[in-house]
């Protein structure tokens, strides 16, 4: 089977009670998999509090939205959250046009999505 | 604006200052609340007025929002009212209701004598500003009443770029959004290109679906041919059954909003919060369904989100018959691949050179068609030093008659150097094809022990079309029939009988497969035992594998060359 790998990668910190999903580079077609099973594991293991860091993130296409989209709900279910930080511009744009940012939380900092996290905790 | 500079000289100094900073301050703002709450705060500060309003006509209606509102008034921001005169009706920009006899809505109860200033630019009606008399129940003097109506033109210019701006953001949004959904198309339809496995184009399409129309739920339902299936889904409560899945097949093509009548129906698609279904048609036919629940912003979807599911479902299910076409092709160069080596197999088990025999000039040919055949023939030397030649034919082509085919050669291999008569050895492979076969499978078998020292040829024919023994000396054809029952039919009841016939200078033994005398012209004749023996009669002289070679000739041209089956052929001369 042909596959084509594209640069992708996700490095998964936890604090607490919250995960940080770092990902890095094109999130495609090809690689939204690689995020969709991440999501999963997390979901799995009843890690509802999920920030997903987008510092590194160079390009996103539908089908990498698309999987926020198929987990958000299972993760609000179980009453968590999946926000999102430190996208560049180009990226944001993308879920601005889209209308993502009505329906989910997007931050400038990781920290801002953290405290938000705790207060809703509290 | 001429009659602004005429009056010029006559204001102050600091209403001319004002008039251009707010001027400014308007027609550099993209906000149209901004402009029209400065617009009201100005006049009705400079003019001392204490109730004024701001009213907004709603397109194509004599209906004004009341926009802004200052003042004590029992009607609020957000309301409607009616205005009983038309937007064009007047020139002028004031317009005073009591002194041309019209009744204005009662926007501050009791006080109806104030003054409305169309917001308009050369060729659009926009509102009214509205301001009451003063504090003091004094009117507006013609001097302020100038002032207040260039500052609404000025607005109204302010207001009507501040739409402007919005309507280009928001038509460029539009277009960001056509862009980035070709992209999308263009990618995935390079994506799937290279995708040759169902499951990653179902999920790719699922998540490209979610991500770029906003939706959480959502199915595809394909029926290649009369089988459906659910290809993909996500956020479903359960996945349809079948027959809710034909009873959405059935339902008309396009679906942009369901309604009730749909719900009742297939109380599923209520159920799972489906809002629209789009059907996906190739080459005239509906291969497929999408259903899709709104969007989750609670945005209806739009007639161009309802083509980019098309587009998108399209491209899936074309990527899907492709890799189902690959897979056939893949399935189809593995049979061929492996029909040519059963042909390499079987072109094996025919004699690679014909021995040498005594009193005899023997020549035997096989040709095979496209598909393997079930023909056989072998000339074998047996340990005793005498010779046997078989000729067999399976029933059906293809690989199971190869493969009995094969079985017979081995068999015959087997019970050659065992000392048993040619009768004992047929009916012992009959037991053994019978036993081993299913009972759809026969095999017409002849064959013969020539004992060269007497010239004695003897034979067993079981069920194979008789061979032709032409006596140099005669026209006539004798055939040697006598022998027992087809191969595989029923096990050995009786044994099979021997028969003996001499073998002498010049007789000419043709034995051969249906092949030959069922080969069809192609006007649909046969070419027929007749045939054959008038071909053996007209070329009795030559050599055998001359007589071999006219004979298939004879046949090929018959058939034009399009021969569909096995051709075998021995031709036996005695010397």
């Amino acid at each position: 089977m042909l596959t084509v790998m594209k640069n992708f990668h996700i490095n998964h910190r936890h604090s607490d009670e919250i995960e940080v999903l770092e990902i890095s580079g094109e999130l495609d077609a090809h690689t939204a998999s690689k995020l969709e099973d991440s999501l999963k594991t997390l979901i799995d293991k009843n890690r509802h509090n999920i920030i997903v860091n987008c510092s590194d993130l160079e390009y996103i296409a539908s089908a990498g939205l698309g999987v926020f989209m198929a987990y958000i709900e299972d993760v609000r279910g179980l009453g968590g959250d999946i926000k999102l930080t430190n996208m560049n511009e180009r990226v944001y744009n993308v879920f601005d046009l889209l209308g993502f940012p009505t329906l989910y939380d997007i931050f400038d900092e990781e920290e801002e999505a953290v405290k938000q996290f705790q207060n809703s905790d509290q | 604006m001429e009659k602004l500079t005429r009056s010029g000289e006559k204001h102050s100094r600091f209403e001319l200052k004002t008039l251009l900073e707010t001027s400014r301050l308007l027609i550099e703002s993209r906000e149209t609340d901004f402009v029209l709450n400065n617009l009201l705060l100005i006049t009705m500060g400079k003019m001392l007025v204490p109730r004024g309003a701001i009213l907004i006509q709603i397109p194509g209606k004599s209906e004004y929002i009341i926009t802004k509102i200052k003042g004590k008034s029992e009607l609020s921001e957000g309301d409607t009212i009616k205005i009983p005169w038309g937007a064009n009706d007047f020139e002028s920009i004031v317009i005073d209701p009591v002194e041309l006899d019209l009744t204005p809505p009662e926007l501050f109860s009791g006080q109806n004598r104030g003054l409305f200033f169309n917001l308009k630019t050369s060729n659009h009606h926009l509102g009214y500003l509205y301001l009451s008399r003063k504090g003091n129940d004094q009117v507006l003097s013609a001097h302020e009443i100038e002032f207040v109506e260039s500052l609404s033109i000025i607005s109204s210019v302010a207001i009507t770029n501040s739409r402007m701006f919005s309507e280009m953001r928001e038509i460029n949004r539009k277009l960001d959004r056509k862009v980035y959904e070709l992209n999308t198309l263009f990618d995935l339809s390079k994506d799937f290109s290279l995708m040759v496995d169902r499951d990653k184009i179902a999920s790719t399409f699922k998540f490209a679906l979610l991500g770029q129309l906003l939706i959480r739920k959502f199915f595809l339902i394909y029926r290649p041919d009369d089988k459906l299936e659910l290809m993909a889904s996500s956020g479903l409560l359960r996945n349809p059954n079948k027959t809710e899945m034909s009873q959405i097949f059935e339902l008309p093509d396009d679906i942009l909003d369901l309604q009730d009548e749909h719900y009742k129906l297939i109380p599923f698609l209520k159920e799972n919060e489906i809002a629209a279904l789009a059907a996906l048609q190739m080459h005239g036919k509906k291969v497929a369904v999408v259903g899709v629940s709104k969007k989750a912003n609670k945005e209806d979807l739009a007639q161009t989100d309802f083509n980019f599911l098309q587009s998108l479902g399209n491209l899936a299910i074309l990527s899907i018959q492709k890799t189902q076409l690959l897979e056939e092709r893949i399935e189809k160069e593995r049979l061929e691949e492996e029909i040519n080596i059963a042909k390499t197999i079987q072109k094996g088990l025919f004699p690679d050179t014909i021995p040498e025999i005594p009193k005899m000039d023997l020549s035997a040919r096989n040709i095979p068609s496209d598909q393997v055949g079930g023909d056989y023939y072998d000339v074998v030397q047996t340990p005793d030093g005498n010779f046997i030649f078989a000729i067999g034919d399976v029933t059906g082509k293809g690989i199971p008659a190869a493969l009995l085919m094969a079985n017979l050669q081995s068999m015959l291999h087997v019970l050659l150097p065992v000392d048993i008569t040619l009768g004992e050895a047929t009916g012992r492979i009959n037991n053994l094809i019978h036993e081993n076969t299913p009972s759809d499978k026969f095999i017409t078998f002849f064959w013969a022990k020539f004992y060269h020292s007497e010239s004695r040829l003897n034979y067993i024919n079981a069920g194979h079309n008789p061979p032709l023994l032409l006596r140099a000396e005669s026209d006539e054809f004798e055939e040697l029939s006598e022998g027992g029952l087809i191969l595989g039919a029923m096990p050995t009841m009786a044994s099979y009988e021997e028969t003996d016939v001499t073998i002498n200078k010049g007789d000419i033994l043709v034995l051969f497969t249906d092949g030959i005398t069922e080969t069809f012209s192609k006007n649909g004749e046969e070419y027929d035992e007749k045939r054959l023996k008038k071909a053996i009669t007209e070329n009795r002289e030559l050599k055998a594998d001359q007589l071999l070679e006219t004979i298939v000739n004879d046949v090929k041209e018959f058939s034009d060359n399009q021969l569909s089956d096995d051709l075998t052929l021995i031709v036996i001369k005695g010397d």
